[in-house]
Parts: structure tokens; sequence; C-alpha cells
């Protein structure tokens, strides 16, 4: 399979990221929109911790900030037992249906990984095809370079115990929201 | 040490059997994992095999990005002191710690005293088996430092006190309802514990718990790159992002031969490893970082807030040693995926409980094992067959069944022999030090000698091998087990048959001829099912080859299989002299016997080392199908115009079973097509291995194991027979012991797929 032109990788992240058992929905990226989308799939969280972004338009993460729910500085206490974090993804890869989560700015590992739910949004333009696109020196790869990351494809999930279980220590659904 | 009981219920624990350095262990290992895991270890090997076929089809550079990943390696070996140096001034340069512990012991103390250092009462761990490898819970736990594996299979491994028994996944060998009585006797809880996810949901609140209230995470690294410092880790279920991010102190720990060059020669092993381990795209999580991270680490209400520390410990432990090893070097390129041992029959019917030793299971396991520990520690590296089906799917394409046969070679030589091998050996002018392997060794890999005495007078030889008597004493002598039935001996062999035509094969051997070759009359054919061989003959010359007939002599492979690798490299030898003048003279080589041709195409790689005969053999041999292919192709027609399906003595419906080398080789296809295209209903198996392997299901130690691996097998033919499916079908198999195999477990005559085509020859 060669690389699909840019409007196909989307389709095609979407199919595979769905495959590995996220959810994702396509949406435009106004911060309205955005907001709106956000407190559609945390319905039902009663605490929500927001991290920063830096890809992501920043009056995006000023909207989301106000809904009913959000810590705005969570203690570690708080970060242990809050129902859903949301963070954003510095790049989606189409052929696996996988998020890249860069670490460092505060509170972007923990919300990926603490809470029952993770809500992750991905800029449409910034999705590749292969995962070895970003260790290239050139685009998008030049993020990932010089950054600690995880690749985030589906929700934890593990066979151990026999049959396939999602959810295991990290979240047990993820809700990907692609901005067109 | 525990031995098993005269009850049948009585089984070894894992652990009673995980050093298998005398071979009584690995007789009572196979008992047990037979008896207890094997259900779990079938299902759960064989659908990551499954899948992983499934995502290498759909990675359209898969082959390059084994060629690339093979290449950083060999690179990253050859340069390993330098790349040490280099990693070790990139982390002190980010604020970590750096340790090379030249032994097991050395990396226990060190990782100790980092706890120690900071008081630790509790340590969580995510899935290492390089910490197996060192006991390293054992050194921790002994100093009252309570040790919580997070990731769920290590977690029911502690519980259980096993031993992994696969690479990737530790407790496959376990089912959901064993899980849920082990944790029922160990933990007095009320909650319900049965389903997958009440068991998840069990472990995972006990150790959510532990993570945030550690004192150190320890982790292993799947890949690092030396440049930066930067280590990846590859997991499902989140542990080891917990593991790294939670506790103040993170301890990695990884053998030497992790570390490659840079961050971006990272990039082809991602997608890699994920689908050679899991047959996944990718894992949930993939981690790519240069650890210490920046994120402050956790602290609870009522805990200190800390400083982030960071300590990369790597393990020499034997393997700066295997790296001057020409051989065991190459085990240094494994990235531990495990793919070896989901495409492996024996592994897929016991895993590695039985086909392991105590850290490292599988194929690979062997080499793994005697690198880091004893030699004799590789014992049960027995059970690799040689089918090599492993080989195509290994990421760094490592020939694993070559390690196996090397170190197979080394323990013959470190054994004490016998009066009777002695013997044997000289009688059958085996190599000096081969004739130190065992009486059973020597007589397997002297089969055409043995063969050769016995088809002088067949009916005789014939009435003996079906003497109680006689099989009593075989099964003594030389661990022949005597529920086997023996391939008879043919009246005539294919050499002496095609002497007594030898004027019309003169005949046929006319100028202007389609193609010349030779049949190379192979052991096998030659003194089991001769009529394979004049199959060939009455087809190929009917689509016009000039084909002529070799003498029979061995080609090595018996003897590679049972590790006698200089008597292997004598037959080597023997056989290209034989065939070289042939191929001069402008003759293809065709050859029935798949294993044989294994011999030519892959093995003499290794075992005649340097010659340009290897070359020359490898691209003039032929399987005997894939050859009639080329002819039709090469005349213009087609497979109707020269076979005629209606003509078929055993109807329409086929079964056809492949050999395990045919496969590897790429040269099963040819078959399946061309009996299609004639017309066949053709099913076919998608079993990696009969369980016969040549000499393997013969031997009195593997026979309930070969009968085991083949149950899959059988149980395919009768599912392609179902009423509802269309009913019975004829058996076709094209290697001789998967014949044998599928006579004894299914009681009806076996063809090669030539037999039927000489039958249904138009002309």
């Amino acid at each position: 399979m060669a690389a699909p032109a840019p409007s196909s990788l989307i389709d095609l992240f979407v199919t595979r990221a769905t495959d590995a058992a996220a959810r994702v929905e396509r949406i435009p990226r106004s911060p309205a929109d955005v907001r709106a989308a956000i407190a559609r799939a945390t319905e039902g969280a009663r605490t929500l911790v927001i991290a920063s972004g830096e890809f992501v338009p920043a009056d995006v993460f000023v909207a989301a900030r106000s809904l009913p729910g959000v810590i705005a500085r969570p203690s570690d206490d708080q970060l242990a037992t809050a129902d859903a974090g949301v963070t954003e993804a510095f790049a989606g890869v189409a052929r696996t249906g996988s998020i890249c989560i860069a670490m460092g700015p505060p509170l972007r590992a923990a919300a990926s990984l603490l809470m029952p739910l993770h809500v992750a949004l991905l800029p449409a333009e910034r999705i590749v095809f292969r995962p070895r696109e970003l260790f290239e020196l050139q685009g998008i790869g030049e993020e990932a370079v010089r950054r600690n990351l995880v690749f985030v494809t589906g929700p934890s999930a593990t066979a151990d115990m026999g049959p396939l279980v999602r959810g295991v220590h990290g979240p047990h659904r993820l809700h990907i929201l692609v901005l067109e | 040490m525990a031995s098993a009981g005269t009850s049948p219920n009585s089984y070894d624990t894992p652990r009673a059997v995980a050093n298998k350095s005398d071979k009584r262990t690995l007789a009572r290992a196979i008992r047990m994992a037979l008896g207890i895991e094997s259900v779990a270890v079938r299902r759960n090997t064989q659908n990551f095999n499954r899948n992983r076929y499934l995502v290498a089809a759909e990675v359209d550079d898969y082959n390059a990005l084994k060629d690339e990943a093979r290449a950083i390696k060999e690179r990253s070996i050859s340069d390993l002191p330098y790349l040490v140096r280099t990693l070790e001034g990139a982390v002190r340069a980010r604020g970590g710690q750096f340790y090379l512990a030249a032994t097991a012991a050395d990396a226990c103390r060190y990782i100790l005293g980092v706890c120690q250092a900071h008081n630790a009462k509790l340590v969580v761990k995510g899935k290492s088996i390089t910490s197996e490898e060192i006991r390293l819970n054992h050194t921790l736990e002994g100093a009252g430092i309570e040790v919580a594996e997070s990731d769920l299979a290590e977690f029911i491994l502690q519980v259980a006190d096993e031993q992994p028994s696969h690479g990737v996944a530790p407790a496959l060998h376990y089912t959901t309802e064993r899980i849920a009585a082990l944790f029922k006797r160990k933990f007095s809880t009320d909650a319900k514990l049965e389903t997958g996810e009440e068991l998840t949901k069990f472990a995972r609140e006990r150790l959510r718990e532990k993570f945030l209230h550690a004192d150190v995470g320890i982790t292993g690294a799947n890949i690092i790159a030396a440049e930066t410092g930067t280590i990846m880790l590859v997991e499902s279920e989140g542990n080891i992002r917990m593991t790294c991010l939670l506790p103040p102190v993170h301890v990695a720990i990884a053998g030497v031969e992790k570390v490659i060059p840079s961050r971006q020669e990272i990039g082809p092993f991602i997608e890699l490893l994920a689908l050679s381990a899991t047959g996944q795209r990718l894992s949930s999580y993939t981690s790519i970082i240069s650890p210490p991270l920046d994120d402050p680490p956790f602290a609870l209400s009522g805990r200190p807030q800390k400083r982030r520390e960071f300590h990369l410990v790597l393990i020499d432990n034997g393997r700066m040693k295997m790296r001057q090893d020409p051989v065991l070097q190459e085990t240094l390129y494994c990235i531990r995926c495990s793919a070896c041992m989901n495409s492996c029959a024996n592994f897929q019917t016991v895993g590695g409980h039985a086909f392991g030793g105590e850290t490292y299971s599988g194929g690979i396991g062997g080499a793994w094992e005697a690198g880091t520990g004893q030699l004799e520690n590789a014992r049960f590296s027995d059970l690799c067959t040689g089918c090599s089906r492993c080989v195509p799917n290994c990421p760094v394409r490592i020939d694993i069944p070559w390690l196996n046969e090397v170190l197979r070679d080394r323990l013959n030589r470190a054994s004490a022999g016998s009066p009777l091998a002695s013997l044997l050996g000289l009688a059958s002018m085996v190599r000096g030090d081969d004739r130190r392997a065992s009486a059973q060794k020597i007589f397997f890999a002297n089969y055409h000698w043995y063969a050769g005495w016995g088809a002088r007078a067949a009916g005789f030889s014939n009435r003996m091998a079906r003497s109680p008597l006689v099989r009593r004493a075989m099964q003594a002598l030389v661990g022949v087990d005597s529920r086997r039935a023996l391939p008879p001996f043919p009246a005539r062999t294919l050499v002496r048959a095609a002497r007594e035509a030898g004027a019309h094969a003169r005949a046929a051997s006319s100028p202007g001829r389609a193609a010349k070759a030779v049949l190379f009359a192979d052991v096998y054919t030659n003194y089991g099912p001769a009529e394979r061989g004049l199959a060939t003959l009455k087809v190929l010359r009917a689509l016009g080859a000039d084909l002529v007939v070799s003498d029979a002599v061995p080609e090595g492979r018996a003897a590679l299989s049972q590790g006698m690798i200089a008597t292997a490299r004598k037959h080597a030898r023997r056989a290209a002299s034989l065939l070289s003048p042939y191929i001069e003279e402008g003759r293809d080589v065709i050859v029935v016997e798949p294993s044989a041709l294994a011999m030519f195409h892959r093995d003499n790689d290794h075992v005649l080392v340097g010659t340009e005969r290897f070359e020359l053999l490898r691209t003039h041999t032929f399987e005997p199908v894939e050859y009639a292919v080329r002819l039709i192709a090469k005349s213009g027609r087609t497979a109707r115009d020269v076979f005629d399906v209606e003509r078929s003595p055993v109807g329409r419906r086929l079964f056809y079973h492949s050999h395990c080398q045919q496969k590897t080789l790429g040269c099963a296809a040819p078959t399946e097509a061309l009996l299609r295209e004639i017309g066949f209903d053709v099913a076919t198996s998608s079993v990696e291995c009969c369980g016969m392997a040549g000499s393997f299901g013969y031997k009195k130690e593997y026979y309930d194991l070969s009968m085991a691996v083949a149950a899959d097998l059988f149980a395919q033919v009768q599912a392609t027979e179902e009423p509802a499916a269309g009913g019975p079908r004829a058996l076709l198999a094209s290697g001789t012991s998967c014949t044998e195999q599928l006579q004894a477990g299914l009681g009806r005559p076996v063809l090669h797929p030539i037999e039927l085509l000489a039958a249904i020859l138009k002309v």
C-alpha cells in the first residue's frame, strides 16, 4: 500500500483507529465546535482534567476550560481520581490508527494515562502515513525527534486473563476528535 | 526436585522442570505441558500467529523493513563497545545514571543499592524478561523490599511462582479458569472472579494502589538509542507508562544488545516489533522517551515531593562473549518479538515451560540460555525440528534452526558418548567428534546407511520392521518409538527401477528437448516411496524434459538435523560433487523430498561456506511440480492441455498438506495453483508443520508431542470432509515424513501431487 493522498489519509486514519477500538469523530475546529464535542465525549464524567496545548489553537483550549467539572489546577490526588483527561495529539498515524502525544508540558502525560477516559484533539493535517515518518528530520517528524512521546493506539488492553479485555491500567476508552 | 508421580493426574510444577540440562527433565516437562498447559498455549500462540500473517500482509514494505532492521542490528552489534560509551555519555549528560553490569549479580547489587539509597519499601515493575534472567525479584525481596509486578501476565506468574512460558505473553499458558482458581486460592477475597473482565479489574485495583505509592519503578527497554539515551518501551496495558511516570526513581534494565546508534533508527522497529510480536498494527502504547522525564514525579498528599532520578542498567552477563562467537552472535540481533515461538508447531503445542529454560523460550531461547548461562541449559532446543517456519517470520532474519543445529552439535561434542554410539558411528563412517552424539542421533543422521542395507533385502527387512521383538530392540537401542509404523522399503529402489528402464531413459534423451534435468535420488524417496520418483520421471518426460536419475547419496539434511555438522558437511560435499557435473552439462536438478531441497537452498549456505558449489546448487535445484509448471508455461500450453481431471483415480476433491520447508522455500504455492487450474477442488492445511518433521516424530521421547502437534492437521482434514463441506477428500502431501504422519493419524493412503499428475496425463 503506497502513501495515500491527504484526504484518504484521514479516512484511513479513522478506519484504523476505529479498528483499534478508539471512538473517532471528525469535527470543525472552531472553539465552539470543539467545546461541544468535548462536552459530548465526556458526558457523565464528574471531573475533567485538560492539559495545555501547543499544536491546537489556544482559543480552542480556552473555550473548553469553562466546561463544568474541569479542574483548573489539579493536585496529584485529584489526578489520581479524575474521570476524564483531555489532551492534544501532535500527530496521527494513518496506517496504524495511532495518535502521538508529546510529553513534557504540564499534565499531558497524566491526562492521557491516569483517567478512565482519554479525549484527544488531533489536527487533521498532522496525520502521517507510517510511524517511521515521525523519525524523519523534516515536517512533523522534526517535532518528534526532540520530544518524549508516546504512540497511543486504542485504549489500554490485555489478553493476559484469557479473552481480550479493554481497559487495564491506562484509559478504558479513547475518544479522538479529528479537527478539520 | 519433585518428580512426576505414577498417577496420571500428578504433574511436575513448571519451576521443577525449568532447568532441562538433563534429558529426563525435558521429558517430564513435555508431559506436564501436554497435560496442563497445551490448551491455552495452542489458542494464544495460534492467535498471535494468524494475526501476524494478516498484519504483515498489509505492510507492503515488510521485507524492506526486515532488511533495514537487520542492517541496523548488524551495525549496532559490530559497533557495540563504541555505542555503549556513547550511550553512557548521553545518559549522564541528561542527568541520569549509567551502569554496565558484567554479571547478573552485579546488576542485582546495583539496583538493590539504588532502592536502599531511597529507603524503598515498594518497587513497581513493568515486564522485563531480562529481570527474570538476573533473578532481580529474588534479590530485592530477599532484602525485604516488596516487588509489585504490574504487567498482568507477570502478576499471574508472581502469584503462581512460575517462570515465563513465552517472551511477549509470559503467562499465555493460563486459561481464564486456571487464573480464577489460582487467585481464589492465593487471595482471600469476596470479589467475583470468573471472567477476564473480573480478573482484570481485581488485579487493576490492587496494582493502582501500588503505582501511587511505589518508591521506585523498574522497567525493561525494547530498544535504546545511544546518541540521545532514548528508550523505546512497548506495552498494551499502560503499566509501563505508569511505572516511568509516577514513582520518583526510574530504573531501566536491558541487555547490552538493545543499543542502536540513533533515535531515527528506531523508526523501522516500531511497526516491525508490534506486528511480529502480537500481530497488531501497533500495541496500545509505544513510548519513546529520553529519561529522566520533565514531568514532576507523582506525590499524593502526605508524601514528599521528590526530584526525578533515572538509572540505566545495561547487562552483559555473557553477551559480549556471544558477540565474539561466530554463530551465537546472531542471537544478539533478536528483538525479543517471539514470532519464532508463535510460528513453531512444537511451541504452539507445549509452550515455553517445555520448549524453554529457566528464562528464555522457543526457537531462539536455547541460544539465549546458552549465551547467558550454561550450554547444557539449551538442551530443550532439541524441540526445534529445523522445520524452518520461523525463518521467514523473524523480523531480523536470524536463521534460528541453524543456531539450534550448532547448539546441538556443541552438546553432542560435550557429551560422554557411548560404546554403542561409537560402534554405530564407526560402521556408518561418521566423522570423529560426531561419534560422541547419542546412538539415536547417529542412527537418524545416517538413515541412508541403514536404509541402504535394509533395501537390499526389502521383503526380509519389511518383515523384520513389523516384528515386535525387533521394534522393542530398536526402541531400546536407538530410540525409535515402537508405536510408529516404519516406512516400508520398496521392492525396487528408485535408482534400480530407473536403471532397469535404462533404455527408455536413454531414448528420451534426444537433442532439442524442452529441458535437460537430473532427478536427484534423495535417500528418503529412493529407499522409501520410490514411486514418487518414477512419477516424476513420467510427468517431466511427458512435458518434454530429457531426464536422467542420479545415484542415491545423502545430501546432509539428516545429519544436520541431529547436530552432526561435520558429518553433514561430508554428506553435502558428496552430493555437491555428484550433482555439479550434471549442472555443468546444462542439467537442472529435480528434488522430490522437500527437506533435501531445503538443504540445497538454505542449509548449504552454512554447511558449505565459501564454496561456489552452494550457489550453483541453489540456483539449479527445483521441486518437481514447480518444475512441471515451468515446463508447461515454457511450452505455451495450459495445465488443462496436459492434464485431464476426469482421469483422476481419486476424484476431484483433494486435501493438500504442503511440507514445512517447502512453504519456507516458497514452492508450495505452485502445486496448489496447478491443481486448481487443472480443475481440482483443493483444501489446504494451514498448520506450520505436521509434527513428524523428519526423524522427530519417530523418536521415543517425542512421539506423544509429535502426535499432539498433528492433532491440528487431522482436525483440519476432518473439518473439510464434513458432509456439509462436501464429504471425503483424497489426501496429498509433498513430504515423506508428512505422508507417514497423515497415514498414521488418518489410516488412509496419501499421494504425492506428482503421482496424481502422472495418473492424469493426457498423453
